[in-house]
């Protein structure tokens, strides 16, 4: 059972969680791994919780503990594999890290729920394909009797239609309020 | 060779060959704009597999084995020695980032139903009339107060005393006076003491636990005493005995009871007391030359407008009620104005702009029904305009929009409404204070978050609206319903920042 402390130290995480999602994107831009590294992010901030002053901005905290778990588990991930794909991890790694802008992840994440009610059908069958159930695209294309690299193309089309999406209704003054 | 977009697939879904790894690592070399699409795909994909975990499941027909694309391999690196809490840790991040889509559940047992003078063991729970009880202790050093078990049963407690909630059906009693009604519904309730424990059969039963015992007295019905090393005892009305084997039995009295049986006159008597309180507290607000609007909520009986009580020398106009209905608040004889309606709201203006401000009410929230639920909105939204409102997942949130061309900030609290709090009046506060730098949300007194001030501009109210929102706009337009489900009893705004010691003391217990 969780003592008071700990509950609020989780509170305080749980109110910044959003903004380790954006920094573990940051410094570990590998598919899937973003949740990994929020999560032990976590686990590490609550393990230390009698060290932090809980009344304190945690944001500065949180960035450097995200920063060394997210570079920790990054180098875990892709040394695993093959050379060539270790040494375009590393070129993607280093575009992300020179990027100046850290993504709005609540903001945008809002946002983008409002736009999932709003894609066609067909679109919309396909993230749930892809998303919902975590089927493979090799394995939809064979469902759908399409070719693999159609799904992708499809997929990455969804994609940036929801970012155009995203940023219209950001700009409207964001799911909270436009 | 395979086009961009689908080497970006094919990277994002972990099946890049080497081949292709290769090509996609010379196409970001050649073509320095990919790499940003890149990341913007890869940022989208992140979000995706998060926002769908909340998302209605679509009817399509699922006739593969979903792919296994994340491991739980991240909680090795957790040292050994952290295992018992990494293990606790990780069902509370389950608990909390659970997919908002779940149904909401509760451990709670019980609800704290009444309390008159109650003071409270420091350090330990302290919760408000109304609020739900969870298994734990309840310790007080004088007053009385009822809980209601959800099996049924009423208890009645006078301090000083000590009880821990077990379930919804049983309890064990440390020390203290207590007094039980058991309607037949509730049959078998149970309260266990050091001596030995009483299991009622539908009754009514007092039960003092001191230093030198316990003893119970039964006032109606039956209940049976059960010690660790004796038969079962039954007492049945007008019987009292020691909790001790081999006590002989004696006659019920209420004697030493007189305050638990008399608890509608002393919660009573307690409300009497905290509607005063609340009265001359009301009155010294309406002095503060820098309250700008003070709705208390206690204008004529069937009254379309609430009156603004703030002194003359800030004369805002009053506040104009649309469809809200009048309801009673916090005790007899206090009005509050319930949101039930997507029409239900109150209509405020604010001209001028503020460079700090302090918002305060007085509020019930029953339910977070909307995906936003409001407290008090600026009409629409534009420049440095504001909008108080509480989030479906709980989040009590101030935006502020940006000045010209400027981005908007959301200032939000940690998470703070559960269903537990659901059904509470509490005192909601939110201050923005330019020359702290932050904005910081507060729940009855206390500090519930804070965040930086992104931008220290002044706002601008206008015209507003408490517990609902309106957009001006073009006929046809949908506008979406962000009605508060609750009622509210008073409403404050200061044209300063209050400190926390300030708002520490316009809270009543």
């Amino acid at each position: 059972m969780m003592n008071p402390e700990d509950t609020q130290a989780a509170q305080v995480f749980l109110s910044h969680h959003e903004f380790v999602k954006a920094m573990a994107l940051k410094y570990a831009p590998w598919p899937g791994l973003m949740e990994d590294i929020t999560q032990q992010v976590f686990l590490e901030f609550m393990n230390k919780e009698s060290r932090w002053d809980l009344s304190k901005d945690a944001r500065p905290l949180l960035a450097t503990m995200t920063r060394h778990v997210a570079m920790r588990l990054w180098r875990e991930r892709t040394r695993q594999e093959p050379d060539k794909v270790q040494k375009l991890a590393e070129h993607i790694r280093q575009l992300a890290e020179e990027r100046d802008r850290l993504p709005r992840y609540d903001e945008e994440l809002g946002a983008l729920r409002n736009c999932l009610q709003k894609l066609p059908e067909k679109s919309r069958e396909l993230v749930e394909l892809y998303y919902y159930n975590e089927i493979g695209t090799p394995e939809i294309a064979e469902q759908l009797s399409m070719k693999s690299d159609t799904v992708c193309r499809a997929l990455s089309r969804v994609r940036e239609k929801l970012r155009e999406c995203i940023q219209k209704v950001i700009k409207e003054g964001g799911p909270a309020h436009a | 060779m395979l086009e961009a977009e689908v080497l970006i697939q094919h990277y994002l879904e972990g099946r890049l060959t080497e081949d292709e790894a290769a090509e996609l690592h010379r196409l970001l070399e050649a073509r320095p704009e990919l790499g940003e699409e890149l990341l913007e795909q890869l940022q989208l994909d992140s979000m995706m597999r998060q926002a769908v975990k909340a998302m209605p499941r679509h009817q399509a027909p699922v006739i593969l084995l979903p792919r296994r694309r994340f491991s739980f391999g991240a909680l090795i690196g957790v040292a050994a020695a952290a295992a018992v809490l990494a293990i606790a840790s990780t069902a509370l991040w389950e608990q909390l980032t659970a997919p908002s889509a779940a149904e909401a559940t509760t451990t709670s047992v019980a609800v704290l139903s009444r309390s008159a003078n109650v003071i409270w063991e420091a350090g330990g729970a302290a919760p408000v009339a109304g609020a739900a009880l969870s298994p734990g202790w309840l310790r007080i050093k004088s007053g009385l107060m009822q809980i209601e078990f959800y099996q049924g049963a009423r208890v009645s407690v006078e301090g000083p005393a000590a009880l821990e909630l077990v379930s919804a059906g049983e309890a064990f009693f440390a020390a203290g006076k207590l007094s039980a009604h058991v309607p037949p519904q509730a049959k078998g309730f149970r309260i266990n003491t050091k001596s030995g424990s009483i299991v009622d059969l539908g009754t009514e039963f007092a039960l003092d636990v001191n230093d030198a015992g316990a003893e119970v007295h039964v006032f109606d019905g039956e209940v049976e005493l059960h010690h660790e090393r004796a038969a079962v005892q039954p007492l049945t009305t007008g019987q009292a005995m020691e909790f001790a084997p081999g006590s002989a039995l004696q006659s019920a009295s209420t004697n030493g009871f007189a305050s638990l049986l008399a608890i509608d006159a002393e919660s009573a008597a307690h409300q009497r007391v905290q509607f005063e309180r609340w009265s001359s507290m009301s009155k010294r607000l309406n002095q503060d030359p820098s309250v700008l609007l003070h709705f208390d909520f206690q204008d004529s009986p069937g009254s379309r407008m609430l009156g603004n009580r703030a002194g003359e020398a800030n004369s805002l106009p009053d506040a104009s009620i649309v469809a809200s209905q009048w309801t009673q608040g916090r005790w007899p004889g206090k009005q509050a104005l319930e949101f039930r309606q997507l029409s239900d709201r109150v209509r405020v203006s604010v001209p001028g702009i503020l460079s700090a401000f302090t918002l305060a009410t007085r509020v019930r929230v029953d339910g977070l029904e909307r995906a936003f639920n409001s407290l008090f909105m600026s009409e629409a939204w534009g420049e440095r305009r504001v909008h108080w409102q509480i989030t479906k997942e709980g989040i009590i949130r101030l935006g502020v929009a940006g000045g010209k061309d400027a981005r908007h900030t959301d200032y939000d609290s940690m998470k703070f409404f559960t269903p537990e709090r659901f059904g509470q009046w509490m005192l909601l506060a939110v201050v923005f204070d330019p020359v702290k730098g932050n904005v910081t949300h507060f729940a009855n007194g206390e500090s519930v978050g804070v965040e930086t001030l992104t931008d220290k501009t002044p706002v601008n109210i206008g015209l507003a609206e408490l517990g609902n929102w309106s957009d001006h706009a073009e006929p046809g337009r949908r506008v979406a319903i962000r009605h508060l489900s609750g009622a509210m009893e008073e409403f404050v705004l200061w044209n300063r920042a209050l400190s926390a010691d300030e708002l520490a003391a316009l809270v009543l217990p």
